[in-house]
């Protein structure tokens, strides 16, 4: 990954409605992203949105 | 489909000033969350207005969502006299915003950027917490889920 620190440092206090979501957040999917460079990342949003878009269409054809 | 590469290209080609935010600004942070759009601040400064409507002309920029036929001009007097636009462009959706809610505008978000190359493109992107802190703002119910995982992506990143 090609990535240049944050300059400033932005407080951030916990908010009790987000921590109510982020118990259902999976957590394995980010750990393997963050495995991964920006390109990497990108391209599998690329391939995730080729299967959306193929599920759409077959969804369509299914109708 | 969004050609990524595509878009950032003609905006770095293009010598426009943006700032990467929302869903792909999320996914380069690491999020497995799917975006259909590329979000981006651009400068409101008369330059990079002439800037940004000369690198988006050739993609067919039109407003998403507009019916077809409408008399919409992606050209400098548009640009200034509009802040915010929703574009469907041949290279895919693209939001073009002067100000974000929670957020103000390119120079305001400018000290809190990282620099990423991706596809080989070097580009500005929102930092992981002024993310989080744009989209607290917005306060949007649809953001929870999406900044849940911020929130989780800075903790397992060791930043919080």
């Amino acid at each position: 990954m090609t990535e240049r620190g944050q300059r400033n440092e932005v407080r951030l206090a916990p908010d009790p409605v987000i921590e109510v979501y982020k118990r259902d957040v999976d957590r394995t999917l980010l750990r393997e992203n963050l495995k991964l460079s920006v390109d990497e990342r990108f391209r599998k949003l690329l391939a995730l949105q080729r299967f959306a878009e193929e599920l759409r269409r077959a969804g369509r054809a299914g109708r | 489909m969004i050609d990524f590469e595509g878009l950032l290209k003609a905006l770095r080609d293009g010598g426009v000033e943006f700032i990467l935010v929302g869903g792909a600004a999320a996914t380069a942070h690491g999020s497995a969350r799917l975006t259909e759009d590329v979000d981006i601040v651009y400068s409101r400064g008369p330059e990079n207005i002439v800037r940004l409507a000369s690198a988006l002309r050739p993609y067919a920029p039109y407003l998403r969502g507009a019916p077809p036929g409408l008399p919409f001009h992606w050209d400098v007097e548009t640009i200034r006299r509009g802040l915010n636009f929703t574009l469907t462009t041949s290279l895919g959706s693209l939001d073009v915003f002067g100000e974000i809610a929670g957020g103000g505008s390119y120079e305001s978000l400018l000290p809190d950027c990282i620099d990423l190359t991706v596809f080989g493109i070097r580009c500005r992107c929102l930092g992981l917490d002024r993310l989080i802190q744009v989209k607290r703002a917005a306060g949007r119910p649809k953001d929870l889920e999406a900044i849940a995982e911020l929130e989780a992506l800075r903790e397992e990143r060791g930043l919080s």
